[in-house]
């Protein structure tokens, strides 16, 4: 019996472990729980994954985010809901106060039922945009699904992302083969302002795309709201204390409709695409990236052991000593894991991407990058030698490397760094430059002796004459 | 050597400044009708005439101790300077060196002055009570502590 049971834990423990890094505990919130069944092949590979899901209704009065002060779940999806608020346990407030509390969050819009006002002013709060007619939905008369939406051309294809810019990780992009198609049905395009550095868009809409009020009745648009890659559909939000934010433009794009199904695109801009074939759609793939990132099962960095140590053509055996002297040559090594779905694995930056370690009061006073110098099983190490300032006072280690996508690595190790002590100055005769004032030491020196040898020597001989006449010894 | 060189040209300054003494009289006093002759005996000196009778009433008029002080002196101007000189052309890297090598030869030569003050027979009324003994002894202290100072710097 008792080995059985043992048998369980071991089981249990194999599947707590596949799951993100920070917790399988996720909430979902519906407002019909019979809507369920349309999403659930998504549901299903959140399951599979190793999420422990707990489905609500805004409306109930069970849900909470927080139990006793502290997060109840980790995670949260919000799907869209047809009422005008989320209630009163979901408030903006309380979203705001479990993202700071850590947890992460991804939320989905639809352009079928309007966004509640709630999460409008959430996403505000958070610099996210939305259109101010609230049955906005992005439309592309080139990039649209000839076989679902030749009429409206509310479903937008898209290309896998590419990288935002160069020297970041692009989770999104598949096996990087290309050819790959997004479905992107009847969404809300989202503007995000310009201020915050912790924004950054996964996948914007194509050039032709623009978002349409389908209410509006006149024949030409005048006030666009935003228009081609102005227009975030994925975007996402890492807080400084790296929860997740995500907001998904489409949650019909995670329905099993749009997982499995075939698309076959439009005559786009210069011609494109006019052999194409029907394609299946990746959705089902892109969803898997978009959640576990936002979920926190890819992207999560974590710091292992920390060492700096006297380097001064030994290596000293002593690591983190609490005080350095000023010029010592010191060698700085920190190990960095990523987690990677279900393990720790190496952290690798990417090509143009750099880990950098400064040594800093106040202001650093070297940035030096930190070359990896070994791998464990789970971890990289990252080291770098350097002397010492000549400037004594408290300093700090610190790694200070915060990249989208990734969670931020903040990690500072203070020492003190003293100035030489009387006697560990080099002698003067060892440096040649004062040989020339040895030099002229040693002259006086002589000069003197003998000075002092001729006075001894030599009788004071008394003068005869002198000028006030005066006698004289 | 240098000292030793200078110390052995003044070392016998009994009988070499008595020798010079009786050359450069037999000098001048024919210089001075040479000299006067053509500036039509106005009285008038020319600036060599003058600096050679400055240069004979010391070497006529100075104790010989003080001529030994004077000599030394110069020595450590010309020590002195060409370590700032050094110090100008090369740079003040081991600068504790510079002011170390510097202040020693300038030190000296101070306190060879203060000694030379005491011990000249001109300011006997000043220092009634200090005997030359008891300045050289001063002198010989003072320098010590200098010396020792100087060589602490340099490290």
């Amino acid at each position: 019996m008792r080995w059985l049971l043992s048998f369980l834990f071991l089981g249990l423990l194999g599947v707590a472990q596949a799951l993100s890094a920070s917790g399988n505990r996720l909430l979902v919130v519906l407002e019909e729980l019979d809507d369920k069944s349309k999403y659930s092949k998504y549901f299903g590979d959140l399951e599979g994954r190793g999420f422990q899901i707990t489905y609500e209704s805004p409306k109930s009065e069970s849900v909470g985010l927080f139990t006793l002060g502290e997060r109840a779940y980790e995670h949260l999806l919000i799907l869209p809901s047809k009422s005008k608020g989320l209630g009163p346990n979901l408030t903006p407030k309380i979203l705001l106060e479990f993202i700071n509390k850590g947890g992460n969050i991804l939320l989905t819009l639809s352009a079928i039922t309007p966004t509640p006002t709630a999460l409008v002013s959430l996403l505000l709060e958070l610099d996210i945009h939305l259109p101010t007619e609230r049955n906005a939905l992005v439309v592309d008369h080139f990039n649209y699904d000839t076989l679902s939406a030749s009429e409206k051309h509310d479903v937008v294809l898209l290309p896998r992302p590419d990288t935002i810019r160069p020297g970041v990780k692009n989770f999104f992009k598949g096996d990087g083969k290309g050819g790959e198609v997004i479905a992107f049905p009847r969404g809300v395009g989202q503007s995000l302002g310009n201020t915050s550095p912790l924004l950054t868009p996964v996948l914007r809409a194509p050039r032709t795309a623009y978002s349409y009020n389908p209410k509006d009745e006149a024949e030409s648009l005048e006030d666009v709201f935003a228009a081609g890659p102005q227009l975030s559909l994925v975007t996402t939000m890492q807080a400084r204390n790296s929860a997740r934010f995500t907001v998904v433009g489409s949650a019909e794009m995670l329905e099993d409709g749009w997982f499995t199904g075939e698309v076959k695109r439009s005559v786009g801009m210069g011609g494109v695409g006019t052999d194409a074939k029907k394609v299946k759609t990746c959705n089902q793939a892109f969803a898997k990236e978009i959640t576990g990132w936002a979920f926190q099962e890819i992207g999560v960095l974590k710091v292992g052991k920390i060492e700096h140590r006297l380097n001064e053509g030994v290596r000293s055996n002593i690591t983190n000593p609490k005080i350095y002297r000023v010029k010592n040559d010191v060698e700085y090594s920190i190990e960095l894991s990523e987690w990677s779905w279900d393990k720790w694995v190496p952290f690798t930056p990417v090509a143009e991407d750099v880990v950098q370690l400064e040594f800093s009061m106040l202001s650093p006073f070297h940035r030096l990058d930190l070359a990896a110098s070994g791998t464990t099983t789970n971890s990289t190490v990252f080291t770098t030698s350097f002397k010492l300032p000549d400037q004594h006072g408290i300093f700090n280690f610190k790694v200070n490397y915060k990249r989208p996508f990734l969670t931020n690595v903040e990690e500072k190790n203070t020492v003190t760094v003293r100035h030489f002590a009387h006697d560990e100055y080099p002698r003067s005769w060892v440096i040649s430059g004062a040989w020339p004032w040895i030099a002229g030491i040693a002259a006086t020196i002589t000069g003197w002796l003998g000075f002092v040898a001729l006075w001894l020597w030599s009788k004071p001989v008394p003068l005869k004459l002198t000028t006030s006449g005066k006698k004289i010894q | 050597m240098a000292p030793k060189r200078s110390n052995a040209r003044e070392s016998t300054p009994s009988t070499t400044a008595t020798s010079q003494i009786s050359t450069p009289a037999a000098t001048s006093t024919p210089s001075v009708p040479v000299k006067s002759t053509p500036k039509s005996s106005s009285g008038n000196l020319s600036p060599q005439e003058v600096a050679l009778s400055i240069w004979q009433n010391y070497l006529d008029t100075t104790p010989q101790r003080t001529k030994l002080i004077d000599v030394f002196m110069t020595f450590l101007v010309v020590v002195g300077a060409l370590q700032f000189v050094y110090c100008v052309i090369a740079g003040n890297y081991p600068f504790n060196a510079f002011l170390s090598g510097f202040s020693a030869t300038v030190g000296q030569f101070v306190l060879t002055a203060s000694l030379r003050i005491q011990t000249n027979t001109e300011n006997k009324a000043e220092f009634t009570s200090v005997s030359p003994e008891r300045a050289f002894a001063d002198y010989v202290f003072g320098s010590l502590i200098l010396h020792f100072f100087c060589v602490n710097f340099i490290n």
